[in-house]
């Protein structure tokens, strides 16, 4: 049942509902917040873009931040890949056959790599725009003045975020494995990459009604890294250089060479950051797109 | 106030709305009524800019939304449907983030916050997460989220669905204090023994048209009739019935 509204006047309240001033509740300093609703904030608004994306991206974390459970599911497909070569390294321990094992290993924790990027931020993707339809709440949201690029882009931050604390803590696992650190650069191969996956699955996500559909499709995106991470193992074509510059294979190989302890070529990656990178904006705008869509907004 | 001309919205092949004009003037509350389906909610979502119209003109406090799409969105608060909450998140916490989606700054947003909270009488409900409230506390917390950047326009999707009587009437409290404050609140229902209790002047729409609009004595006078649920029939024709 709701309550009474509170009789509790602040004296800014009493001030405007006995003067007839125009509405809103309280003064706030020399400027009321009608005053501050109603001006042209125009410059404001623009120079705080960022901290709008902040916003959105800052809402989307804390509150998956407290769903436990789907931190607790990406934790566990996050450190199945340390264990799971864990384990095959223990099956393969024969001292005699170490040297040859090890290739092998190496690859088998790049495709891993590659699958956390897509599995660490796919709740908070799910939970963005479908679990925002689900529960009728992308409604109100659109009701605030922010572009719904910004919205897209602040959900995808989020999504990001998670998607490269997963990839972090995967790629720790395996250097504890490994008993060495990769390079430096890795990160360059990282950070995009949980670009691509957030920006991909923000764009599913955008299509798909409700949390389940979304799950659904979300989880067949996941044949991508790992498809493709298999068929970058095993077949020969993927020995050829243009391959570096294919996002997704390109820093799974960067990736594996990493691990092993090679030397990673700079320009390569840069080059390959910047494909990701523009493919993500692609995915973003097909997404923000999408969302213009009335469908979308009436949730049918 | 909120001026609507020649308003028109189509989805595919289906005219939502096909020629809604009317005037929403300030210290008023203005109902839209119509059956399901006449075109309530898509007017009030293409007002706020949620949708864009297909055609015709919306003006809010003079300001067009083709302007500055973005900020027009600042003149209007809505309740549009408040099972949209963020489970997860507290009152406060949800005040807080639509207030800084509207851009007020850190301190002043504290103030405001607190502000609303005491308005709505929420104290007791701040600390805890949105999941498990009751549909009464839902409307509050819904409320004070399109309240938080203190809106002079203010656009009621059904507000009383789903709540029982104490809540209506406090619903209804809030909304009188609401417009003695000098706020232009545009409300729409179907239930008309509201509409008649709340309602300074009322726009009947019928298959996305406005049919009739006045005071609700001055249409029961236009129409006959001695009841606003007669003449809501009397304009619309839409009186149905049930043979058993």
């Amino acid at each position: 049942m709701l309550s009474t509204p509170s009789q509790k006047l602040t004296d800014g309240m009493r001030r405007h509902l006995l003067t007839g001033r125009p509405w809103g509740p309280a003064p706030i300093g020399a400027t009321t917040v009608r005053e501050w609703s109603s001006r042209d904030t125009r410059p404001y608004l623009r120079n705080h873009v960022l901290s709008q994306l902040v916003t959105i991206a800052g809402r989307e974390m804390t509150d998956n931040w407290r769903d436990r459970r789907g931190l607790l599911s990406a934790a566990v497909y996050t450190l199945m890949g340390p264990a799971v070569v864990w384990l095959v390294s223990l099956a393969l321990r024969d001292p005699g056959r170490q040297g040859e094992s090890q290739p092998v290993l190496i690859a088998m924790m790049s495709v891993f790599t590659m699958v956390s990027a897509f599995i660490g931020g796919m709740n908070v993707a799910m939970d963005s725009i479908a679990g925002e339809r689900e529960r009728r709440s992308l409604l109100p949201l659109l009701m605030h003045p922010v572009t719904r690029l910004d919205l897209l882009l602040g959900k995808g931050l989020a999504v990001a975020a998670f998607s490269l604390a997963a990839l972090t803590v995967n790629v720790l696992g395996f250097a504890v494995l490994l008993a060495r650190m990769p390079p430096w650069h890795i990160a360059l191969c990282l950070v995009p990459l949980s670009l691509l996956a957030a920006a991909l699955q923000i764009w599913i996500s955008t299509v798909c009604r409700g949390i389940k559909e979304a799950n659904t499709y979300l989880s067949m995106l996941i044949f991508l890294p790992m498809g493709l991470g298999m068929f970058m193992v095993f077949s020969p074509v993927a020995g050829r250089v243009w391959w570096n510059y294919v996002p997704v294979a390109g820093q799974q190989l960067q990736l594996e060479a990493g691990l092993r302890g090679g030397e990673l070529d700079i320009w390569r990656l840069l080059f390959l950051t910047l494909a990701t990178v523009f493919l993500a904006g692609l995915a973003l705008a097909a997404a923000a797109h999408r969302l213009e869509r009335d469908d979308v907004v009436y949730g049918g | 106030m909120i001026e609507v001309r020649n308003l028109q919205k189509q989805f595919g092949a289906v005219a939502a709305l096909r020629d809604v004009s009317f005037l929403a003037p300030d210290s008023a509350i203005t109902g839209l009524l119509g059956a399901n389906g006449a075109g309530k909610s898509t007017t009030l979502r293409t007002i706020c800019g949620v949708l864009k119209p297909g055609g015709g003109e919306i003006r809010i406090d003079g300001a067009s939304p083709a302007d500055d799409p973005v900020l027009f969105k600042r003149r209007v608060g809505g309740l549009l449907d408040h099972a949209g909450l963020y489970s997860r998140l507290t009152p406060r916490e949800i005040f807080t983030f639509s207030g800084r989606l509207h851009g007020i700054p850190s301190r002043q947003l504290r103030e405001r916050v607190e502000e609303v909270i005491a308005f709505l009488g929420m104290q007791p409900l701040t600390g805890r997460r949105t999941a498990g409230f009751s549909q009464g506390e839902r409307m509050k917390t819904a409320l004070g989220r399109a309240l938080v950047h203190s809106p002079k326009n203010l656009l009621l999707d059904e507000p009383t669905n789903g709540l029982d009587v104490p809540s209506v009437r406090a619903l209804r409290l809030l909304l009188e204090r609401t417009r003695a404050a000098g706020a232009c609140i545009v409300f729409s229902s179907h239930v008309l023994e509201e509409v008649r209790a709340l309602c300074d002047r009322v726009v009947v729409l019928a298959q996305g048209r406005v049919v009739a609009e006045g005071a609700p004595a001055e249409l029961c006078r236009r129409a006959g009739v001695r009841t606003l649920e007669d003449a809501f029939v009397a304009f619309t024709g839409t009186a149905e019935v049930l043979s058993c």
